[in-house]
């Protein structure tokens, strides 16, 4: 992939607030096109990672590129941004709102005002135009907002948490619209800590954890690779030996027990081990694995000091230092 | 570059002008400051309606007896007296003991081309003012058409040479009533425009930080633009009012002291106050003494909202600010009453007194075309220097949260940007 190729690209990018480091020699590089996801904790970096690549905040080393060009060009009228603290014109009208976003990255204000209609329209807003923003309960803010974040048709979107704060019906039709701008060949990059919406949208997933990247990788890949990694068992009798070395943890799930595996463990010496135990298994079966799986064994692994494991072939992958 | 700097003056004007506070303002104002003119007169008109004695003195042994009821009318006890070398003098001598209120000198010139000279202690408010010297021209013209003689040369309406007696207190012998209204009034709206509208930019400025939505507006264009739309649209709306009531204030000047002097023909000296209110060439200056101060100040009051976090340290950190404000308003009278003192010409060449005092300066007379000059050259330079430092503050402290920047962090924010 060429230097062109990527919509946004980090290298080495450290950001110190005080003593707290809160990015730490992070590498990111988003192809164009695609929809992708920074997976994290609370705290672990994420939005300070989007606030550079914005240029909100500039980074102590390392280097931010947009489009392969310095981001002050590319970024004014390129990029629809949504921050995670959403702000608006409280006092302005919501269709001049979204129309003055638009002027102000090169819409001329009549094309701006024609779009601005459809969108209301389509986020089941046509009757709040003319109302003033502060009138609209959050979520419809956030709608505007979300309009106001799109109104200039952006290469490249950058939504901090975009989810939150919407109901499940809403949530919809944002990963809907999500979907029409990556079919239209819009590159996206969002944040999130809701797992669910990531599994459904991205194709690729960033973790952050503690300010490092712990897994950097295609979501079809990592599920691949992280098949294996869980093993579903249902069985009657005795119980003692789904613990053993393999096992980093055991669930609890609908009658059986899901067993999370360590890396690279294998799963035949524990069927062996029940088999030889007496019990009698139902069912053993290796489960497509959860985003939010993978996650809480990376980022939990992680914020619990014990050293996760690389796994094997799952692009690029990175580990934290324990 | 100038598309979106031309939106966010759009934004800011349309937005303002709409709102309420402006319509209020707009209107209230104009209402507050006739008030404000109006009861001080009226309260004047009351306090001397007392027993009040003055001296007619009457060279023409015609005049009085046209002028003696009028005068009465007018609340002043009238003694004649006969003229002599030295009657000048004593008359002189009773007014200041407070004996009497004044003296009217009555002769062939008051006959003639209706002039006469008042001298007193206590300047007559403008109304009695005219009210007098109508009763004289009058008076004069009367005799004039009895006799033989025509009244042409009194058309003009005559003259009342109004004499302060110098040792009164606290009046100017050489202050004129209009010009030094126009110069105080004019100084005072100076302050208060330049103040609320630059205090608007910097609440507007916090506004957008704390909302967060100066995130979004940075991102698709400079800081540095977004400041600039903000001022320029902010002093457009400003100027709008202002403009507002000028034209307002023209318009009524212009009906009303017509209408007045048709109801009152009497008061000839109308014509001398409508003279004497600022003309095209004031109200220019009066412009460009705002718009250079608004630059000025609203610079400083942007940089102050983008430092702050909250109303309440806004407020705090605005004060020094302020303070550069009022201080050229504490200096307006002593400067008004003597103009060409080197400190009043040193103070009002600085350039954040200059909008204030070099206005009170030029209203009240007598300031050279080169120091008024100067000013605006020295404000330019203001602007400039000011633009540079406040656009870093700004730029640095939108984007900035946590405590109240120190100076020395200030400074670095200036450096680094």
């Amino acid at each position: 992939m060429t230097e062109n190729g990527y919509a946004v690209r980090l290298e080495g990018v450290t950001k110190r607030f005080g003593k707290h480091t809160a990015v730490s020699e992070f590498d990111l590089e988003v192809p164009r096109g695609i929809i992708y996801g920074l997976l994290g904790p609370n705290g672990s970096g994420k939005t300070t990672t989007i606030r550079m690549i914005m240029g909100i905040l500039l980074p102590d080393e390392g280097s931010v590129t947009l489009f392969g060009q310095d981001p002050d060009v590319t970024r004014r009228t390129k990029v629809g941004y949504l921050p995670e603290e959403r702000g608006v014109y409280r006092k302005m009208k919501c269709l001049e709102f979204v129309t003055f976003l638009a002027e102000i990255r090169g819409v001329p204000r009549a094309e701006g005002r024609r779009r601005a209609l459809e969108w209301l329209e389509r986020l089941g807003l046509p009757e709040w135009g003319d109302r003033r923003v502060e009138d609209l309960s959050k979520g419809m803010q956030q709608k505007i907002q979300f309009i106001g974040t799109v109104i200039h048709e952006p290469e490249l979107l950058i939504l901090d948490e975009p989810f939150s704060g919407l109901d499940p019906i809403n949530q919809d039709v944002l990963e809907e619209i999500v979907r029409d701008f990556r079919a239209k060949g819009t590159t996206i990059l969002f944040s999130t800590h809701l797992m669910d919406q990531a599994e459904r949208l991205c194709e690729r997933v960033c973790l952050i954890s503690k300010s490092r990247k712990v897994i950097d990788a295609d979501m079809k890949e990592l599920k691949e690779a992280e098949r294996g990694g869980i093993v579903a068992v249902e069985f009657e009798g005795p119980d003692g030996w789904i613990a053993g070395p393999e096992v980093e943890r055991v669930e609890a799930v609908n009658g059986g027990f899901h067993l999370m595996l360590t890396a690279g463990a294998d799963h035949q010496a524990i069927l062996r081990r029940g088999v030889s135990a007496g019990a009698m298994i139902l069912r053993f079966d290796l489960v497509e694995p959860r985003l939010h799986d993978i996650f809480v064994r990376y980022a939990g692994a992680d914020a619990s000091g014990d050293a996760g494991t690389p796994t094997a072939g799952a692009g690029r992958t990175n580990v934290g230092d324990a | 570059m100038w598309r979106n700097v031309w939106a966010v003056i759009r934004r800011e004007y349309i937005q303002r002008v709409r709102t309420k506070s402006f319509v209020f303002g707009t209107i209230a104002v104009p209402l507050i400051m006739i008030m404000m003119i109006a009861i001080p007169v009226v309260i004047a008109e009351r306090s001397e309606d007392g027993e009040r004695r003055i001296v007619v003195v009457d060279r023409t042994g015609v005049l009085l007896e046209r002028l003696e009821s009028e005068l009465v009318e007018l609340g002043w006890t009238v003694e004649p007296e006969v003229w002599a070398a030295d009657v000048e003098d004593r008359l002189r001598q009773r007014a200041e003991e407070g004996e009497i209120l004044g003296f009217l000198m009555l002769d062939d010139e008051t006959l003639g081309q209706g002039v006469a000279t008042f001298q007193t202690t206590s300047r007559p408010t403008p109304v009695r003012g005219l009210t007098l010297r109508g009763a004289i021209t009058r008076a004069a013209m009367e005799y004039r058409l009895e006799g033989s003689g025509g009244a042409e040369s009194m058309l003009s309406g005559g003259e009342l040479i109004v004499e302060m007696l110098s040792d009164t207190p606290g009046v100017n012998p050489d202050d004129d009533g209009p010009q030094f209204a126009v110069a105080y009034a004019g100084a005072m709206i100076l302050y208060m425009v330049i103040l609320i509208y630059s205090v608007a930019v910097m609440r507007a400025t916090l506004e957008e930080k704390t909302s967060r939505i100066v995130e979004v507006i940075v991102a698709s264009m400079k800081p540095w633009h977004l400041l600039l739309g903000k001022i320029i649209g902010v002093g457009a709306v400003s100027l709008t009012q202002i403009s507002i009531w000028i034209l307002a204030g023209t318009l009524a000047v212009a009906a009303g002291i017509p209408t007045l002097m048709s109801a009152r023909p009497d008061l000839t000296g109308l014509v001398d106050l409508q003279a004497a209110l600022p003309g095209f060439g004031m109200l220019t200056l009066f412009a460009g003494f705002f718009v250079a101060g608004f630059f000025m100040y609203s610079g400083i009051y942007a940089a102050v909202g983008a430092m702050c976090n909250t109303d309440e340290e806004a407020n705090q950190a605005q004060l020094p600010v302020v303070m550069l404000l009022v201080g050229p308003i504490i200096m307006v009278m002593p400067v008004i009453q003597d103009p060409s003192a080197t400190w009043a010409t040193v103070a009002s060449l600085f350039p954040l007194f200059s909008p204030i005092l070099m206005w009170a300066r030029i209203a009240g007379g007598g300031v050279p075309a080169w120091q008024i000059a100067l000013s605006f050259v020295l404000m330019a330079f203001a602007i400039v220097a000011i633009a540079w430092v406040a656009g870093r503050i700004y730029r640095v402290g939108i984007l900035m949260t946590g405590t109240l920047p120190s100076l020395p962090e200030l400074w670095r924010w200036v450096r680094a940007a």
